[in-house]
C-alpha cells in the first residue's frame, strides 16, 4: 500500500485528527490536509481538491451528512469516508445512500482504521 | 436535576367513602360518624346506584351492605371489580347476615372485610382505617416506582452522555501511544517503553469500561436493537480467536478453536454476537492461569435446528452459590484475574441481554476436570 495523493482530514477533535493523521502517514506519503467543521472543509475542498476526504458526522458549524451532501453537489466523483464514533446505523446508511465510499469507526484499534482505509482507497484508486 | 424521592405523609380525613345500604336511618347513622371523622361521604340505597355513583364519585373505599332489592351487595362488589380491576377501591362488607358462610361468600366476591350488624362505630372506624391507609401505602409504593424509574432512566441518560463524550479521547490516547510504543515515531529506550505499555494499558482497560457502561445505559434504555444479517458464527468466532489469541501470547495461553461439521448461516447481529464471543474468550484467559489452553466449540444440531458454541476456560470455576449473580449487573464473583486485568462486572450481564435478544440462551458449568464452560445456544429463528 503506497498512497500518495491528498487527503483532507476533516473532524471537531484534535486529537483525532492527529491520532487518524498519524495513521494515514503510515499508508504511504499522503498529502494530508485538515479541517475543523464542515465549512472549513468545503473551502479547503474547492480550493485542494483533495483525491480523499475523511469526514466526522457530529462537529458545529456544519455537521457531517450536510458536508457530504455539499461536497457531492461539487464533486459527484469525490471519494468520502464517513468517520464515525458509535455504528449509528441509520447515519451510516444515510451517509453511504448520500455516496459516501465507506465509514470507519474512530474507537476502533489502529489496525482496523488502517484496514477499512487501505480498503477503500483499493477499491477507489485502482491504478495508484 | 432533582433525585429526591418524595413520600408525602399520608392524611387519611377528606378521604372519599361511598356508603350504600337501602336503609336510610341505617345511612343517616353511618353517615353522621363518618362525616365527624373528616371523610367525605356520597350515598347509595341500591347496588345499581352504587354502581353509577361510583362512576363519578370515585371513592377510596366502599362501605357496603349485602341485603338490598335489585343486586344484593356480594353481586354490587363482584361488577365493581369486575369493571375496576385491581385499582378498585377497598369494599367492606356491613350487614346483618352474619353466618360463616355468607362471610366467606363476601371475601370470596371480592371484598377486604366483612363488618356485622348492629355495629360498634369504634370498630368501624377502625377497620375504614386500617384499609385505607393500605390504599395510601400501595399508591404511594405506585408512586415511588414510578419515581425510581425517572430517575433511573436519568441515571442511564447521565451515564451515556458521560460515556459517550470519554470514547473518543481515550480512544485517542490508546492510539497515540500504539504509535509512540511501536516506534513509529522514534526509538523508545526500556524505561520509556515502560511507561508508555502502562498508558496503553490504562486507557485500554478504561475504554472497555466506558464503553460497557454506555452498553448498559444503552441497553437499560430499552435501545438496544438487532440488525439482523444473514451471518456465518464460524467466521465470527474465528475473527475473534485470531484478535484475542494476540492478546492471550502474553500470558502465553492459547485459544483453540474447533468448528465440528458445517454450521449453516443463520440471522444473527454480527457486531452485538461478536461482543458475546469477545467477551466470553477475554474472561476465560482472564481468569485462566498464564500457560492455559482455552477451548472453544462450536456445532449445530440440524433436528432442532439450534446451534451452540462453547468456550471452556481452565479458571477455578464457578463457586457454589455464586452462580445465580454471574450473569447480573456489577456482580463479580469471588474469582480473580490471573493476570491483575481488570473487571467492571458487566460483562456478563451484557453478554445476556444480548443473547437473551436474540432468543438463546447462555449458561455457565463447571467441568468435571477443572475450569468452567460458557455455553450458547441460539434457536433456529434467531
Amino acid at each position: 500500500m503506497n498512497f500518495t495523493g491528498t487527503i483532507l482530514l476533516v473532524d471537531d477533535e484534535p486529537h483525532i485528527r492527529k491520532y487518524v493523521g498519524l495513521i494515514l502517514r503510515q499508508l504511504g506519503a499522503p498529502r494530508i490536509l485538515e479541517a475543523g467543521n464542515g465549512e472549513e472543509a468545503l473551502a479547503t475542498f474547492e480550493r485542494e481538491k483533495p483525491d480523499l476526504v475523511l469526514l466526522d458526522v457530529n462537529m458545529p458549524i456544519m455537521d457531517g451528512m450536510e458536508t457530504l451532501k455539499r461536497l457531492k453537489a461539487i464533486d459527484p466523483d469525490c471519494v468520502v469516508v464517513m468517520l464515525t464514533s458509535l455504528t449509528n446505523r441509520q447515519n451510516v446508511e444515510s451517509a453511504l445512500t448520500l455516496g459516501a465510499a465507506n465509514y470507519i469507526r474512530k474507537d476502533t484499534p489502529k489496525e482496523e482504521i488502517t484496514k477499512a482505509l487501505t480498503e477503500t482507497i483499493d477499491a477507489c484508486f485502482d491504478s495508484e | 436535576m432533582d433525585f429526591t424521592l418524595t413520600t408525602p405523609p399520608i392524611p387519611l380525613s377528606g378521604r372519599k367513602i361511598l356508603v350504600v345500604d337501602d336503609d336510610r336511618l341505617n345511612l343517616r347513622i353511618i353517615g353522621g360518624i363518618l362525616r365527624s371523622e373528616g371523610y367525605q361521604l356520597a350515598e347509595g340505597d341500591s347496588g345499581e346506584r352504587a354502581l353509577e355513583i361510583y362512576e363519578t364519585f370515585k371513592p377510596d373505599l366502599v362501605l357496603l351492605d349485602v341485603m338490598m332489592p335489585g343486586i344484593d351487595g356480594f353481586e354490587t362488589c363482584r361488577r365493581l371489580i369486575k369493571i375496576h380491576g385491581a385499582g378498585c377501591a377497598p369494599v367492606i362488607f356491613i350487614t346483618a347476615k352474619n353466618e360463616s358462610d355468607d362471610v366467606v361468600e363476601g371475601l370470596g366476591a371480592g371484598g377486604v372485610d366483612y363488618l356485622p350488624k348492629p355495629f360498634k362505630p369504634k370498630e368501624v372506624l377502625a377497620r375504614i382505617r386500617s384499609h385505607l391507609q393500605n390504599r395510601a401505602l400501595v399508591e404511594q409504593q405506585k408512586l415511588l416506582v414510578h419515581q425510581l424509574s425517572e430517575a433511573n432512566a436519568q441515571k442511564n441518560k447521565v451515564l451515556g452522555m458521560a460515556a459517550h463524550d470519554l470514547r473518543n479521547p481515550l480512544a485517542s490516547i490508546r492510539g497515540l501511544t500504539e504509535f509512540l510504543r511501536d516506534g513509529a515515531v522514534g526509538p523508545l529506550n526500556a524505561d520509556q517503553t515502560d511507561l508508555v505499555e502502562t498508558i496503553h494499558s490504562a486507557s485500554q482497560s478504561m475504554l472497555e469500561l466506558v464503553n460497557e457502561l454506555l452498553d448498559v445505559a444503552v441497553i437499560e434504555a430499552g435501545e438496544l436493537k438487532l440488525h439482523l444479517e444473514s451471518e456465518d458464527l464460524a467466521g465470527l468466532i474465528g475473527k475473534s480467536v485470531a484478535v484475542t489469541n494476540m492478546e492471550a501470547a502474553k500470558k502465553k495461553t492459547r485459544v483453540n478453536f474447533a468448528p465440528s461439521g458445517v454450521v449453516p448461516k443463520r440471522q444473527l447481529d454480527s457486531a452485538k454476537m461478536r461482543q458475546v464471543i469477545d467477551n466470553l474468550l477475554s474472561n476465560a484467559i482472564k481468569y485462566s492461569p498464564p500457560g492455559s489452553t482455552i477451548n472453544v466449540t462450536l456445532s449445530a444440531d440440524p433436528a432442532a435446528a439450534t446451534c451452540t458454541f462453547a468456550v471452556q476456560d481452565q479458571g477455578p470455576g464457578i463457586p457454589e452459590g455464586e452462580r445465580d449473580r454471574l450473569f447480573k449487573d456489577f456482580s463479580r464473583l469471588s474469582a480473580q484475574p490471573t493476570g491483575g486485568e481488570k473487571s467492571t462486572g458487566l460483562g456478563l450481564a451484557i453478554c445476556r441481554k444480548i443473547v437473551d435478544a436474540h432468543h438463546g440462551t447462555i449458561v455457565a458449568e463447571n467441568l468435571p476436570g477443572g475450569g468452567c464452560e460458557f455455553r450458547v445456544v441460539l434457536p433456529a429463528s434467531a
